[in-house]
Parts: C-alpha cells; structure tokens; sequence
C-alpha cells in the first residue's frame, strides 16, 4: 500500500467526532461551564496548599524552629517574591483565562492600568 | 518609636504605601492586583474589538447618543462574555476593598493615634475644617470604596492603597504622581512660588509637586478630613514640606491672584457639573495674572463612538462613578472659557487621560 493510498484511506477519522479537540459546553449560559472548571480547578489548588502547609508546619515544629512566629510578620525575600510574582500571573492565567476564551481573550497579555 | 512605626509596622511596599497587616492579607491582595491586570486591564483593547464586532454584527448604530447606547447594552450584556467581565469586574473590586479595609482595621487604633499624632508634626502642616459644611454630592460611595471618602476616618489609607491595588502597579513608588507633576504647566515667565492641587487625597501628587518644585510653596486641598490627615502623615514620613488644608475647591479660603499654578488630577469627573463650574470660577480667581491650570482628566463626549460612551455608563453604574456621564458630556471646555481662561494645547501623549490647560491671561 503506498503512502498516498493509506493517507487518503485514512482522510475520514479527521472527522470522526473526538479528533480535534473542542469546547464543549453544557449550560445554557456559558459561564456556568467556565465557573465550574475554575472552581474545581481551585480546589486542587488549594488542597495542594494545605497539605504542603501541615506539613511544612510539622516539620518545623518537629526541628524546634521559631519560623511559624515570623510568618506572618515577615515577607519573603526579594528573589522568592520574584519568582511568586511570575508563578502568581501564571497562576491566574491558568485559572481563569478561560473565561474570556469566546473572543481570544485567553491569550491577552497582562498589564497594567491604561495611563 | 516614631509617631509612625504603627502605620508601617511591617516596613512599606512599593516604596511609599504602608504594609498591609500580615503576608497573608498581602498575599490576598497581590493575587487581585495580579488579577486585575489579567482579566481586566489586559482584557481591555480584545474585549473592546470584539465588543465592537458584536455592535456591527447586529447592524446597531456606533453613534454615541443615548438611544444608540441602551441599544448597544441590550446586544452586549446578552453575550456570556461580557456578562462575565463585568461580574468579574465588579467581584475584584470588592475584593481588593474588603481586604484592604479588614486588614488595616485590625490596627485601626494604632493607625488613628499615629494620625492624630503626626497633626502637630512637621515637615508643613495640616488644617482640618470640621465645621464646614459637607455638599451632598460627597457622600457617593466613588469607586466603591467603604465609607467613600469623607465618612471613614481610615478613607486616607484606604485610597491610597486602593489606588495602588487599581492601577495595578502604575502608581508605585509614586511613579505616576511623579509624572504628572513634571507635565503640571507652569506660567510662561517660569516663576512659581505657589502651587495648589485640587482634590489632593492622599497627597501623592501633592508630595511630587514638591519635588518637582522643590523651592515653591505647595498646598494641597480636599474636602475630606481623612484624606488630608493621612495625607499630612504620608508627606512627614517622607520629610517633604507641603501644606494639607480640608478645603472645598469650589469655595477656597484663598485671597485672589494667589497661586502660580494650580493642578486637578482626576477631580472634575468626580463632582456634578453645577460644582465644577464654581471650581473653575474659584481657580481662575486664586490663580495670579499669566498663571496656568492644568486639568487632567477623562476626554469630552467628541472623540467616542457608542462603545466607549456605554462603557463609561457601565463604569459609573457598576463602580461608583455617578458623575462620570455627566462629566462627559457637560463639554468642560466650554465652562473654561466662560469663566475667563484661555486653552493652550496640551500633549495628549503626556497625560493619564486627557490634559487641558487653562491659562488665566495677563489682561482682562
Ligand atoms: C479621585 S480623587 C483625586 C485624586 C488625587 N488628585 C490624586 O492625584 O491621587 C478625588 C478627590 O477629590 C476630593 N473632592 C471631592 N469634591 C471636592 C471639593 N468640592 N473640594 C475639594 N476636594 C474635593 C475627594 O474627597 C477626593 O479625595
């Protein structure tokens, strides 16, 4: 069977449905299907938190440290606030973008306020 | 201690605003600034394009007038897009409220006392006006900010750091109040001992028309005891001289031909048209012969089709901006002329939103 053949033999699962990803929604009111995406996406996300939270407070417990005293009167230093920045904007962009995914909104550049 | 440690007990950020009162709140509040950057500011010009698509799809008129412009709502807010940037719009804004005001209240007596304490020291002063009579139009709630900015006495910290959190970094390290005190027009012969900022607030604006004229008097007023208490406080801990006085700008305790120049940033939009023309009238009279104003503020109904028009009614009705639409479409322009002054072009490229400058002329 030649290559030419077995492509155009082949031409139709294209067009099965399921071959190209699409957006299905659910609602009648599309924002009820982004709601739910970013809700359930927020909840791994803050689960994640947590569990690394006890367990980070139990390690430091455990090694006599007076770290959790200084949490919340402290900041993080200049390079880890960088790098939470840039996670933070990823972050949003992940869990919510798809909000404005109609119009291509997506994949709009942070910025800030018009001057 | 200095009368201030209680303000910024965790240090400031962004080199002038007081710290929030744990990492946790000011993680919070990093997430919606972060976030508005994204899902509103970024949204912005897409939003606008398809918006205006959607208007041409459905054949609506793009003239602004009134009825063009409810037209336009009923075929925008049908659309799940725009439905969810607006309701995303108005959630942010209440969120970066509730976790700015609930953080500071959890110092609110330190904070307080340290205002109180900062009233007699100096550098430059500050003067509270409490038997002057308030205008009815200063109890809108303007950006939704609680207690607006009379009627809480933390309104000060609350705006400043609201401002922050809205410009979404723009204003940091008074970047932007430092830009707009180098654009302020000065008289053409160059001499300027006195400066007024009208509507000052927190005084950032305040402080950097100072810096810029470091051997002027400056003097900034509002008609907010909170604004220029705290205001008084911010100007102190950064050693720079100027003067706060809680004034109404339509009614100023100046004598005549008193100021070189005079700034109004952001304040026109922010009263009824009946106050701004006294505010204009009152300018013009404190203002010496060849002194110049400058206005900086949202353009004039001219250069806007249907969409720019609705999306200013959406932001007055959904943020707090009653007198926006008003302002848009009172022509200021025209009540400049009326009460005496004469217009020189200004560099649109210079400006936040629109700049006018109004020069008072040497004869009259
Ligand atoms: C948007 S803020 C101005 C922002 C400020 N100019 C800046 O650069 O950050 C408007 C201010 O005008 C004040 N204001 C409103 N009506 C006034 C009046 N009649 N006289 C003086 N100030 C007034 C408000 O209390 C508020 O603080």
């Amino acid at each position: 069977m030649s290559k030419k053949n077995g492509a155009d033999e082949l031409a139709y699962v294209r067009d099965l449905p399921g071959f190209k990803p699409n957006n299905p929604t659910y609602f009648e009111q599309e924002a009820i299907d982004h709601l739910i995406g970013i809700v359930l996406e927020l909840g791994g996300e803050l689960w994640t938190l947590r569990d690394r939270m006890a367990y980070m407070e139990e390690l430091l417990r455990d090694s006599g440290s007076k770290v959790l005293e200084k949490l919340d009167a402290g900041r993080p230093s200049d390079a880890l606030q960088a790098k939470l920045s840039a996670e933070r904007k990823e972050f949003i962009s992940r869990v919510y973008s798809r909000l404005y995914s109609r119009y291509g909104g997506d994949k709009a550049q942070h910025t800030t306020a018009p001057m | 201690m200095s009368i201030s440690d209680p303000l910024y007990v965790r240090g400031k950020i962004a080199g002038v605003y007081p710290s929030l009162s744990s990492r946790r709140d000011e993680a919070y509040i990093e997430f919606v600034e972060d976030a508005r950057n994204a899902l509103l500011h970024g949204q912005q010009a897409p939003i606008a394009a398809y918006s205006r698509d959607l208007l041409k799809k459905a054949g609506a008129s793009m003239t602004p007038d009134k009825a063009s412009c409810d037209a336009a709502e009923k075929i925008l807010m049908q659309d799940p897009a725009l439905k969810t940037y607006y309701r995303v719009k108005r959630s942010l804004q209440e969120s970066f409220w509730n976790g700015i005001r609930s953080s500071f209240n959890m110092r609110r007596d330190a904070i307080l006392a340290a205002m109180d304490a900062a009233v007699t020291k100096g550098p430059g002063t500050v003067t509270l006006d409490p038997d002057m009579p308030m205008p009815e139009y200063s109890q809108a709630q303007i950006h939704l900010q609680p207690g607006a900015y009379a009627y809480e006495e933390l309104g000060g910290l609350f705006y400043d750091y609201g401002l922050k959190v809205f410009m979404g970094g723009a204003a940091d390290n008074d970047n932007l109040p430092k830009m707009v005190a180098r654009i302020v027009r000065v008289p053409a012969d160059g001499k300027v001992t006195r400066v007024l900022d009208l509507g000052c607030s927190a005084g950032a604006t305040t402080t950097a028309l100072k810096l810029a004229h470091p051997d002027a008097e400056v003097t900034g007023i509002d008609i907010a005891a909170p604004m220029v208490r705290y205001a008084h406080l911010r100007a102190v801990e950064q050693n720079i001289d100027v003067h706060f006085k809680q004034m109404n700008a339509e009614k100023m305790a100046f004598p005549d031909n008193h100021f070189d120049a005079v700034l109004s940033m952001l304040l026109f939009h922010e009263l009824p048209p009946e106050a701004s023309r006294r505010v204009l009238e009152e300018s013009f009279r404190v203002l010496r012969p060849g002194g110049a104003m400058t206005i900086l503020d949202f353009t004039s109904v001219d250069d806007r089709d249907v969409y720019n028009m609705w999306f200013a009614e959406m932001d007055s009705k959904d943020n707090g901006e009653p007198f926006l639409p008003p302002f848009v479409r009172s022509n200021i322009e025209k009540t400049i002329a009326a009460v005496g002054f004469k217009m020189e072009p200004f560099d649109p490229k210079n400006s936040l939103r629109t700049g006018r400058v109004c020069i008072k002329p040497l004869q009259q």
